[in-house]
Formats: C-alpha cells, sequence, structure tokens
C-alpha cells in the first residue's frame, strides 16, 4: 500500500486515543505511539484491535511486540495485506 | 530496582472496553482470563493484572533497556490479595498491590528487600501534560526531602527507550525509581540506593 495512504489511514485509527496534539499534527513514520502521541498502553490494545478490523488481518503477540512506532505498523500491516 | 503502575477505575471503565472481543486474548493468558473470567470483581481482577503486568514491564525496560509490547508473555500469579509475581523471560518480579474502589496502585521489584518509599496521590487535572508535570514535582520534592538536598539540584530526566532517570547537579543517580499516572492519579515508587545520602558524582557509564 502507498506509504502517504496507510499513514492517513493510521492517523484515523489512532485518532481517538492520542493525549498530545501537537505530536499527532505532526505525525509521521517515526512517531512513537506511547513516548510520541502518548497513547496508554492499555489503548494500544485497542489500536492494534482497530488495525486488524480496518485492514482485515489478523497481528499475532509476536508481531504486536515490535508494534511501538508508526513504521513498526506499517511495516506489520504491508507485511499481513501481502501475505493475503 | 523498582516499577509501578497506576490505574484509575472510573476512568478506565470509561477508555477501555475489555469486554471487546480480542482485547483478553491481546492481553492475557489462558489461565489469566479464566482467573478474570471466575473472579466477582471481572474488571478489577482486568486492571490489577494488568497494572501487575505494566509495573513489572517497567522493571524489565530499565534492565535491558529495549521496548516492546506484548503483555501477554508476561505471567501473573497471585500469591494473596494484593501481592503477586509476574514471570518474564527467566526474570521473576514480585509485586504488591494497593486496591481501592477507585484506583489500583502496583509496585514491582526485583530485590527481596528493597528500601522504598511509594506513594500515590489524586490530581484535579486529568490533562496528560499536567499530570506527567504533577507526578514529576512531587517525585523530586520527596527525593529531595529523602536526600537532604535543594530541589534546584535535581532533575529527572527521560533516557531514550523513555526511562526516567535522576540527575544530582547533572550527574546521573543510581537510584531506580519509576512514575505513573492514568486519569486522576499519580502515583510513583523509589528504591534507594544505601545510604541514602551518597551521591554519585561521576559520569554513569
Amino acid at each position: 500500500m502507498e506509504k502517504e495512504v496507510l499513514i492517513a489511514q493510521l492517523k484515523t485509527i489512532v485518532q481517538p486515543y492520542i493525549q498530545d496534539e501537537e505530536a499527532f499534527n505532526n505525525l509521521s513514520e517515526n512517531t512513537d505511539f506511547v513516548k510520541d502521541l502518548k497513547i496508554n498502553s492499555a489503548n494500544l490494545v485497542d489500536v492494534i484491535l482497530d488495525v486488524e478490523e480496518v485492514f482485515d488481518i489478523f497481528i499475532e503477540n509476536a508481531d504486536m511486540e515490535k508494534m511501538i512506532s508508526v513504521k513498526a505498523a506499517m511495516d506489520i500491516i504491508n507485511e499481513k495485506l501481502a501475505a493475503k | 530496582m523498582i516499577g509501578n503502575d497506576v490505574v484509575d477505575l472510573k476512568v478506565a471503565a470509561l477508555e477501555s472496553n475489555w469486554m471487546r472481543p480480542g482485547f483478553l486474548d491481546k492481553v492475557f493468558s489462558e489461565e489469566e482470563q479464566e482467573v478474570i473470567l471466575n473472579s466477582e470483581n471481572k474488571s478489577q481482577m482486568v486492571w490489577l493484572f494488568w497494572s501487575m503486568k505494566e509495573a513489572a514491564y517497567k522493571i524489565y525496560v530499565q534492565q535491558c533497556g529495549l521496548r516492546i509490547f506484548n503483555p501477554k508473555k508476561l505471567r501473573c500469579e497471585r500469591l494473596s490479595e494484593n501481592k503477586g509475581l509476574v514471570h518474564f523471560n527467566g526474570y521473576k518480579y514480585a509485586t504488591k498491590s494497593e486496591i481501592t474502589t477507585d484506583f489500583i496502585n502496583t509496585w514491582a521489584y526485583l530485590e527481596t528487600s528493597v528500601n522504598a518509599l511509594i506513594h500515590c496521590f489524586k490530581i484535579t487535572d486529568s490533562l496528560y501534560k499536567t499530570q506527567s508535570l504533577a507526578a514529576r514535582q512531587k517525585l523530586l520534592k520527596s527525593f529531595s526531602e529523602i536526600k537532604k538536598v535543594s530541589e534546584v539540584d535535581l532533575e529527572i530526566r527521560s533516557r531514550k527507550n523513555n526511562v526516567p532517570r535522576l540527575f544530582y547537579k547533572g550527574y546521573e543517580q543510581r537510584d531506580s525509581f519509576s512514575i505513573a499516572h492514568h486519569g486522576f492519579y499519580g502515583a510513583y515508587a523509589i528504591s534507594f540506593l544505601l545510604p541514602i545520602l551518597n551521591f554519585n558524582t561521576q559520569p554513569l557509564c
């Protein structure tokens, strides 16, 4: 999937959970969900579940383990979509 | 080393729907899910286990410097109403929790006997920035009182892996501590190295 499209979709997914507007407005590949967006870790589970729903994929815990940044999430989504 | 976590139970009920399909399975082992589903107060058990995992994870990051997101891998064992163990990657973390109808404050520690100071407090504002600042200020005040130095000489800085460290006159200290805040509650836990009044005045490698 095209990078910009994917980032835009991820941005919509994380929006309800962010606690730092500025970091959200500047969201890029390098944005960290916890350090930058201040998403609380229980809501990070919601982010993962939302990603599964939106992209119709299943994320195993071994993959979830790495999903702490936008870049890592993009890599895993692309990997799962390619395997479909 | 010490780690902590606090959960505002009322805010958690609004923010997180643990009954959402898939949620429990992403976070808890089958055994943990069984304990949760068989307990009288399921929400309280969810957040008790969650805070145990989170507090233990915060020690793991201090030990290994590695951040991961896989709460299911941290296995909770209950020893009593408010005491437990968390098993992860060959480590065993002991936990204690303060459980009320409003919040759960859990701290985890590695050593069998720690000189720990635990404090949980209410914050009137639930804004992230206000909370974070309030919790850090309270922690610095506590450090300055116990170590008998001026707050001006103390500072908290976060390392790259998000682990906060205490600095005295610009020098990093070895004392382990942990800060948490959620909803309208803040908490910190400090594990002091003895003697408490000693300071490191050399760069740590």
